[in-house]
């Protein structure tokens, strides 16, 4: 069984009068140990389709199941504790918490699950160590430079060790050399330490780097990157 | 523990000026209305204490100031010999100010042996034997001796009435802090005129089984066609009467104290406000996290609650602390109010401050834990 399965998945909201639907009966999966990349121009449904597998947005109708999860069916606060065990996020502009140190960053994912304050340290720890941000772990945001900040970006979204890492637009406020660094930190997330990658991205050099390439226009699937398609897993 | 007490610390350090700014305002309004319960509370123990239904005040008839009361001091002997009378003390009363003054000096004059028998008076300093002793010897409240600096030994003067300190005294009627006891022949001769024979008020002490109102509608029916006709009522009503003015005020004041609550609340649900709008996407990152609704919520509440809770406890702790240390009373006609402050009326305060703290916090924090993630993340 695939580790994400999206089935005929269809998001519309209300805007005024009109119906605009981002997402248009998308179906695909992700394996474990994926590194994909959803392509796609603006407007075409692919931070729609990440935010609905992160679980912080829901869906119109269709299913999305995670790690045998039909994440779709969970209430709100079941939601959350869901993404705090499973989704790793990684935003565009980090979104750091300005008044946390980058190790209390990293650290936040972690109090929200069962742990010891010594096993959070070590896995904060470890996690810094892998974005090689040791040296800065009591710097603030502000502190820091824009590539740091992602780099802690990343730490915090590894550090819980979730089931899927999704990032969205991650080199999309760095320039071409922190990109090339950031690009090649989650080529290493996904290959040294096994996680699936789920990457939102419009360049095309960014989106090469994946294992698999995903293309949505206007809300629908034009590039799913494998041959078979979840229907066919489905009635196989 | 709660995990994110650094986060909501933090939060509210970064915008200091605003945080220092409600959490002042806070123990401002606290500060007011400790104030003003502890001069209810004095006002309320002057008027309803057990002893002051139990005992009469003899006053002259249609006089208010004790200035201008003066009774024959010999209608004790005629009024002990009423039934269901057990003593009667007679008191001479100068006071420097009739109106209703926070620094009135009220100096009551009483027989010693009387003083001593009726009032539970705790010496702090000085000897009885020397107050005794001598003719200007005066004990004086702890309030009063605070307020005006003075220790056994020291000799003043007030208007034209000089006495010499011998002792310093803590009394179980917190109103008689504010007093200055002297020997009633002295109060009676002082300031260049003989008043020995009169005095401004009979204080008479009743038999358990006797009826005060009985009692009362007796000793002025006795001296109705006398030289001097009396108005006797129950201490408590004699004081009520007295203050009545203030008595109103204070009552006015009252609904000042619930507009500081109401000014907290407005005070502390703007701050959280402004708080949770400056950081709707910072919630939304935290709910992407894992952090549930809920947790959110609790979030917002905590601040709320530390703002108040922490200008609660200052606001209460320093009102305490002055009312503790300056004994402040206020004093109409020879009556004094002391300000009460009490464990109960600062547990009350810092229940104030939380209970406004938690209902601050609920609409915004209603309101942070319903926005949509996704539209949040987007947010400024």
């Amino acid at each position: 069984m695939s580790l994400v399965e999206v089935i005929n998945v269809t998001k519309e909201y209300a805007n005024g009068e009109e119906t605009i639907r981002p997402l248009d009966g998308v179906s695909l999966t992700i394996e474990q140990g994926d590194f994909a990349s959803l392509m796609g121009a603006s407007g075409s449904g692919k931070s729609t389709l990440l935010n609905l597998i992160a679980g912080i947005d829901l869906v119109t109708s269709g299913e999305i199941i995670v790690a045998d999860t039909d994440i779709t069916r969970l209430s709100r606060g079941k939601l959350a504790d869901w993404r705090a065990a499973n989704i790793g996020y990684i935003f565009q502009t980090h979104n750091l918490i300005p008044v946390l140190t980058a190790y209390e960053n990293v650290e936040l994912p972690l109090v929200l699950l069962p742990m010891t304050a010594a096993e959070r340290r070590k896995r904060v720890q470890i996690a810094l160590e892998a974005v090689d941000l040791t040296s800065r772990a009591t710097h603030y945001p502000r502190q820091m430079s824009g590539g740091q900040e992602q780099r802690v970006g990343i730490a915090r979204a590894i550090v819980a060790n979730p089931t899927i890492v999704v990032a969205d637009e991650p080199t999309g406020s760095l320039d071409d050399e922190t990109t090339e660094q950031i690009l090649e930190l989650l080529g290493r997330v996904n290959q040294e330490l096994g996680m699936t990658l789920l990457m939102v991205t419009h360049d095309a050099d960014a989106g090469s780097r994946a294992k698999r390439r995903i293309r949505l226009e206007r809300g629908r699937l034009i590039e799913n990157g494998q041959e078979t398609s979840v229907h066919t897993l489905r009635t196989a | 523990m709660f995990p994110f007490a650094p986060y909501v610390v933090k939060s509210l350090w970064r915008h200091r000026a605003r945080t220092i700014l409600t959490v002042s305002g806070t123990a401002v309004a606290l500060l007011v209305f400790c104030f003003i319960g502890s001069v209810q509370k004095g006002l309320l123990a002057l008027t309803e204490d057990q002893e002051a239904g139990r005992t009469l005040i003899v006053f002259q008839e249609n006089r208010f100031c004790p200035q201008s009361s003066k009774l024959p001091q010999d209608y004790a002997s005629t009024i002990a010999k009423l039934p269901g009378v057990t003593d009667v003390v007679p008191i001479k009363v100068f006071t420097n100010n009739c109106r209703a003054s926070l620094d009135s000096i009220v100096f009551q004059g009483l027989p010693a042996e009387k003083l001593k028998q009726w009032r539970e008076l705790s010496l702090q300093s000085g000897d009885w034997g020397s107050f005794e002793g001598q003719d200007d010897a005066a004990l004086v409240g702890q309030a009063v001796a605070g307020r005006r600096n003075l220790a056994a030994g020291d000799k003043f003067t007030i208007g034209d009435v000089s006495v010499v300190v011998k002792g310093i005294f803590a009394s179980s009627v917190a109103a008689e802090d504010n007093l200055v006891f002297t020997h009633l022949d002295f109060l009676q001769r002082t300031r260049g005129v003989n008043e020995a024979g009169t005095v401004t008020q009979l204080e008479v002490h009743l038999a358990d089984n006797a009826d005060p109102e009985a009692v009362a509608a007796k000793i002025d029916a006795e001296f109705h066609s006398g030289p001097v006709a009396t108005t006797t009522r129950t201490k408590g009503m004699f004081q009520a009467d007295t203050v009545s003015d203030l008595a109103e005020l204070i009552g006015f004041v009252h609904w000042l104290g619930y507009a500081c609550v109401g000014l907290v609340l407005s005070l502390v649900a703007t701050t959280t406000v402004m708080a949770v709008q400056d950081r709707i996407k910072e919630h939304a990152v935290l709910q992407t996290l894992g952090v549930r609704p809920l947790g959110v919520f609790r979030l917002v509440i905590a601040e709320s609650l530390l703002l108040t809770v922490i200008g609660g406890v200052l606001g209460v702790v320093g009102s305490m602390a002055f009312l503790y240390s300056t004994g402040l009373s206020v004093a109409a006609e020879g009556v004094t109010i002391a300000f009460r402050p009490s464990w109960d009326l600062a547990g009350q305060g810092i229940l104030i401050a939380f209970v406004v703290g938690l209902i601050a916090g609920l609409a915004p924090g209603w309101q942070a834990a319903q926005s949509q993630i996704v539209a949040a993340l987007r947010h400024g």
